[in-house]
């Protein structure tokens, strides 16, 4: 059994205490402890050698094990149902449909960025975030089209609750590599609960067309996500020599540059950890991809 | 006087803690100069309607080739494991280093045609090198930031790090190696295999 990060307490005691409801994460941060517990710890390099521990300290993966055991996990699901999924999307659905399909999830997502950017104090970002969710579901057909930034010229960004916390202090805990989801953290992964629960589409409405509605857009989210990291991915599995340390290095100081707002092109459509927040690995246009 | 002979003697009691009066500033002008050059060297090669796919390719390899400090990248991405391996893995490993990241730079490259890159406003100075950032844009893709690291290597400028959307190139490559390295046992030569293997398969797919 290994200690557990000050930043995972810290984030636990959050829940317990703050502003979050305690009932839903609890029991689910509860059981993460446990299985993290059960599964065994890297094993911290003696401090004698002091480039190893600081080392061991940049990386922090003190779950590496578990971690590297739920990416061969991952793998797995991946090779024989997502990524089949993404290519067969890829070849038999237009462009402009999955465009379409993009902006309606992106703007689907705005109000959750729209009261993250007010968590954060954005209000510049908050207005542009406003306005693109009233031309897009408007003018844009309930979003599939996104007039804003075509014809207002008013770009979109990314923004969630994980980036919240952070942008309050709250650390990012021990590094995490889930199945389907991909590379996340304890802060993030609380930060996709906490913006599913207070998207208004979560309240919102009732009965078997919403609940349907619920799971299409669930699917499409982890469609759309997969199909649009999937060259980055398959360069990514070709040319490195360690995948996993490449994901986990590149993952972690992308979403850096997305906390400091530094990126360029935030997505929108997907969630606020995991691959949504892309692999920190950009893949050149017009690059050419090696066969996995 | 006395003051400030204490203070020197306080300072060279320290030793190490002295800058080292010899490593030379990056002018960020100059820096910027550079990159501009280099750019317009890749973007001519790469948009050339004489020169086939392999042509292009080679001649994007020798832009590369002068431009990036090979040597110093290598070191800073093999790090602590540099003074590890033995003079001659450490020979063995820049060789490999070399091929494997001027390969795998000209082969992303050398397809890309039709590309523009214009230099950004911003560039951030650290007390060794200049970080240029550009914009890299192809029709029908969005704009890449991204951003070229350069520094003074025995009076030239040349590229230490390449950083596309917040990520550094040699950040990754150093957590990749270093992963190798352990996992081999902390052998160096778990990694020299490694990548003579990687090799292989680029030249076979070439």
């Amino acid at each position: 059994m290994c200690l557990l990060g000050s930043e995972l307490r810290r984030i636990f005691a959050l829940v317990e205490k703050g502003p979050v409801q305690p009932m839903r994460f609890g029991p689910l941060l509860a059981t993460a402890l446990i299985v993290i517990g059960l599964a065994g710890c890297a094993t911290r390099p003696p401090a004698s050698d002091p480039e190893a521990v600081a080392e061991y300290e940049a990386n922090n993966d003190p779950l590496e094990p578990l971690n590297r055991g739920l990416f061969e996990v991952n793998n797995a699901i991946d090779t024989v149902l997502l990524r089949p999924a993404a290519v067969v999307y890829r070849a038999a659905v237009p462009p402009p449909v999955r465009e379409g399909v993009r902006n309606a999830l992106g703007n689907l997502r705005a109000p959750t960025i729209l009261m993250n950017d007010i968590l954060q104090g954005e209000m510049d970002r908050a207005g542009r975030t406003a306005a693109r969710f009233l031309i897009n579901s408007t003018l844009g057909i309930g979003g599939l089209v996104d007039v804003a930034a075509w014809q207002f010229g008013i770009r979109g960004h990314g923004e969630d609750f994980g980036q919240t916390l952070a942008s309050w202090g709250v650390g990012e805990g021990p590094y995490l590599f889930l199945p389907v989801l991909g590379p996340s953290n304890p802060r993030d992964l609380l930060g996709a609960g906490v913006d599913v629960v207070a998207s208004p589409w979560f309240w919102f409405g009732q009965g078997e067309v919403v609940e349907i509605l619920r799971w299409v857009r669930s699917g499409m989210t982890v469609l759309d996500t997969r199909e649009s990291v999937l060259d980055t991915l398959d360069t990514l599995y070709a040319t490195s020599l360690d995948p996993y340390s490449t994901l986990r290095s590149a993952y972690r100081q992308r979403r850096e540059a997305e906390i400091r707002n530094t990126g360029r092109t935030a997505p929108e459509a997907a969630g606020g950890t995991g691959f949504g927040v892309g692999v920190g690995v950009t893949v050149l246009p017009g690059a050419t991809i090696p066969p996995r | 006087m006395a003051s400030i002979g204490r203070r020197t003697a306080m300072l060279a009691g320290l030793g190490l803690a002295l800058p080292q009066p010899a490593l030379a500033q990056m002018d960020a002008t100059r820096a910027m100069n550079f990159i501009q050059t280099t750019g317009n060297a890749l973007v001519e090669a790469l948009n050339s309607t004489t020169l086939n796919a392999a042509q292009r390719r080679e001649r994007v390899a020798n832009i590369l080739r002068q431009a990036v400090d090979i040597e110093g990248t290598g070191r800073f991405i093999l790090g602590r494991w540099w003074r590890v391996a033995s003079p001659a893995e450490q020979q063995e490993y820049l060789r490999l280093f070399e091929e494997t990241l001027i390969r795998n730079l000209a082969a992303r490259l050398g397809e890309y045609q039709g590309v523009r890159f214009s230099l950004g406003r911003s560039q951030q100075r650290t007390e060794e090198d200049v970080l240029v950032t550009t914009v890299v844009e192809r029709a029908g893709t969005p704009p890449i930031n991204l951003d070229w690291r350069v520094a003074d290597v025995n009076g030239q400028p040349r590229v230490v790090d390449l950083v596309a959307e917040g990520t550094s190139l040699r950040l990754t490559q150093r957590s990749e190696y270093s992963a190798v390295v352990q996992r081999g046992g902390n052998q160096v030569s778990a990694l020299l295999t490694a990548m003579r293997g990687q090799l292989q398969q680029m030249q076979a797919r070439e």
